[in-house]
């Protein structure tokens, strides 16, 4: 079987969806695929390139797509964006140093034509610290009211305690099945 | 399979009922041996096309990055033409490998994908430079090239750190937060402490310190270390990671989950990490095991969950380093004899 069979019989499964996760690094973005997946979450290395993971949920086939955060990777996103459904913008909550970077780099990440059309699920991380911002404030810092492009949803949660993982995903799910699956 | 068991037990049961059971009992076995069968067949098969995805991408990626490497060391020599057409078409090749990667992502181990991502760095690498030498001033270019131009410039700027954001405004992050971030900043020639009552489970921020001898008796969530120059700062185990951006000439020492080390230099780090350290735009930067101790060390490896019998402290990845085999020149391991030892402040 040559490779293009294979990509094509990959392609053609229903209910499958690309989600792309990005944000700075330590954001918490392989705690939450990890964590997600079941997985140990105590021995998560910096990620050096990129994890896949491939899920299913509630009958969807997930492939989801964590990519490096550091900087001399933030160059290589644009590779990963073709046919991205859903991407999920994560923000360690607690890191007000970062905060700016993050806005500054979320809004150029919007730019990007490849990205059209793809739903935007901002999960405000790390709840579960004391110093961590509500995700009202992060919204305001993020400035995600100002985003006409995408639909959006901004949920607060933690990959330490899985608190309100799942909501975030079922509500990216449910924002792009209704525009994939019920176009026919 | 035991049949001398099934026909034994057949003798406990009465006349025909007892046979159909035995009957209903054979076939169920065989339809599992035959399920059983089956799935071991698709077992294999899925394996085969496992290994048979592998071997197709490792052969074309093979055979794509051999072909692009003849594209440009054949340049050297050629003429002016020919050399614009090898250039161009060596252009589109990388960028159509560098897709066949993406698309091949989900089924190569890390390794593999390390391996072709270096590959492909390389192979852009030699194309920049070679561009760069063999080509006249823009001035010159046919206009068919200089979209070819176009295209690698955009590429040169991509292998670039994309966005120097200039170090965070301190104002701007105090601004509504500074209750809750916890450290020093500001400081020359000082000797400053915490206390775990002030720093257990918080984010602790130390920045522009110069000349100082910190010390933090408890542990923090988070520790950030951004433009230190000449330091010593000793921190009790951090839950998750430590951050570190522009330091300098420093000796740091501290337990946590995983190190980020960016753009510091000349700085020795006596380390417990549980996962794993990376640095990134760092020279000089030197470890050894963490040695520091305190009263109440253990009480707070406690507090933060750390593993206090694991420690990778030299195993460091370096994200400007991504050649596999070779080590990286910005890291070493501090020899044993040359190990602080004491201390005591
Ligand atoms: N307290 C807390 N720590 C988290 C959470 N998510 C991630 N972390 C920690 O943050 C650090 C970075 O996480 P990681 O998943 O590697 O970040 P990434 O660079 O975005 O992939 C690790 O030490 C994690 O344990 C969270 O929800 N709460
Ligand atoms: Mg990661």
């Amino acid at each position: 079987m040559g490779l293009l069979t294979i990509l094509k019989k990959m392609k053609q499964k229903e209910r499958e969806m690309r989600l792309l996760m990005l944000g700075l690094d330590n954001a918490g973005k392989t705690t939450i695929l990890k964590k997600f997946n079941g997985e140990d979450i105590s021995t998560i290395s910096p990620t050096l390139g990129f994890n896949i993971q491939t899920l299913e949920h509630r009958g969807f086939k997930l492939n989801m797509w964590d990519v490096g955060g550091q900087k001399s990777l933030r160059s290589y996103w644009r590779n990963y964006f073709e046919s991205t459904d859903g991407l999920v913008w994560v923000v360690d909550s607690a890191d007000r140093l970062r905060l700016q970077d993050c806005k500054q780099e979320l809004s150029t990440l919007l730019l990007e034509e490849r990205l059209a059309g793809a739903t935007l699920l901002v999960f405000a991380n790390k709840q579960d610290l004391p110093g961590a911002l509500s995700k009202e404030a992060i919204r305001e810092e993020l400035a995600l009211d100002d985003i006409k492009s995408h639909h959006w949803c901004i949920i607060d949660c933690s990959a330490v305690t899985g608190e309100n993982l799942l909501s975030g995903v079922d509500w990216l799910l449910d924002d792009i099945a209704a525009r994939i699956f019920t176009a026919d | 399979m035991e049949p001398a068991h099934e026909f034994g037990e057949e003798t406990d049961s009465a006349g025909d009922n007892g046979a159909a059971k035995v009957q209903d009992r054979l076939q169920k076995r065989n339809q599992a041996r035959i399920d059983d069968v089956e799935r071991r067949k698709e077992e294999k098969e899925s394996q085969s096309v496992a290994e048979e995805k592998l071997e197709y991408f490792s052969s074309t990626f093979k055979r794509e990055q051999m072909c692009i490497e003849d594209l440009l060391s054949g340049c050297s020599g050629a003429d002016q033409g020919v050399v614009n057409q090898r250039l161009e078409e060596a252009t589109i090749k990388i960028v159509q490998l560098q897709k066949f990667l993406n698309d091949s992502v989900l089924f190569l181990t890390q390794y593999e994908l390390r391996q072709a991502q270096s590959a492909l760095q390389k192979l852009q690498g030699s194309l920049a430079e070679i561009r760069e030498k063999a080509l006249p001033k823009k001035k010159f270019a046919f206009r068919a090239r200089t979209k070819v131009a176009d295209k690698v410039s955009e590429q040169e700027t991509d292998s670039a750190p994309p966005y120097c954001t200039p170090p965070a405004d301190l104002g701007e992050v105090v601004r509504g937060s500074s209750s809750k971030l916890f450290g020093f900043s500001n400081m020359d020639n000082q000797y400053l402490t915490k206390t775990s009552e002030e720093i257990n489970k918080r984010d602790v921020l130390l920045s522009h310190l110069s000349n100082c001898k910190v010390r933090l008796y408890g542990s923090p969530s988070t520790l950030h270390l951004k433009h230190i120059d000449k330091c010593e700062i000793l921190c009790g185990p951090v839950a998750t990671s430590v951050f570190i951006d522009d330091c300098r000439n420093s000796t740091l020492s501290f337990p946590c989950q995983q190190l980020r080390t960016h753009s510091t230099t000349d700085t020795q780090v006596y380390l417990h990490v549980t996962s794993r350290a990376i640095i990134e735009d760092c020279h000089g930067v030197s470890f050894a095991p963490f040695s520091w101790s305190y009263p109440t060390l253990e009480e707070d490896f406690n507090v933060s969950g750390l593993n206090k019998d694991s420690n990778n402290w030299n195993q460091v990845d370096d994200f400007y380093w991504l050649a596999a085999g070779t080590p990286s020149p910005n890291w070493t391991t501090i020899p044993e004899a040359d190990r602080k030892t004491n201390w005591d402040p």
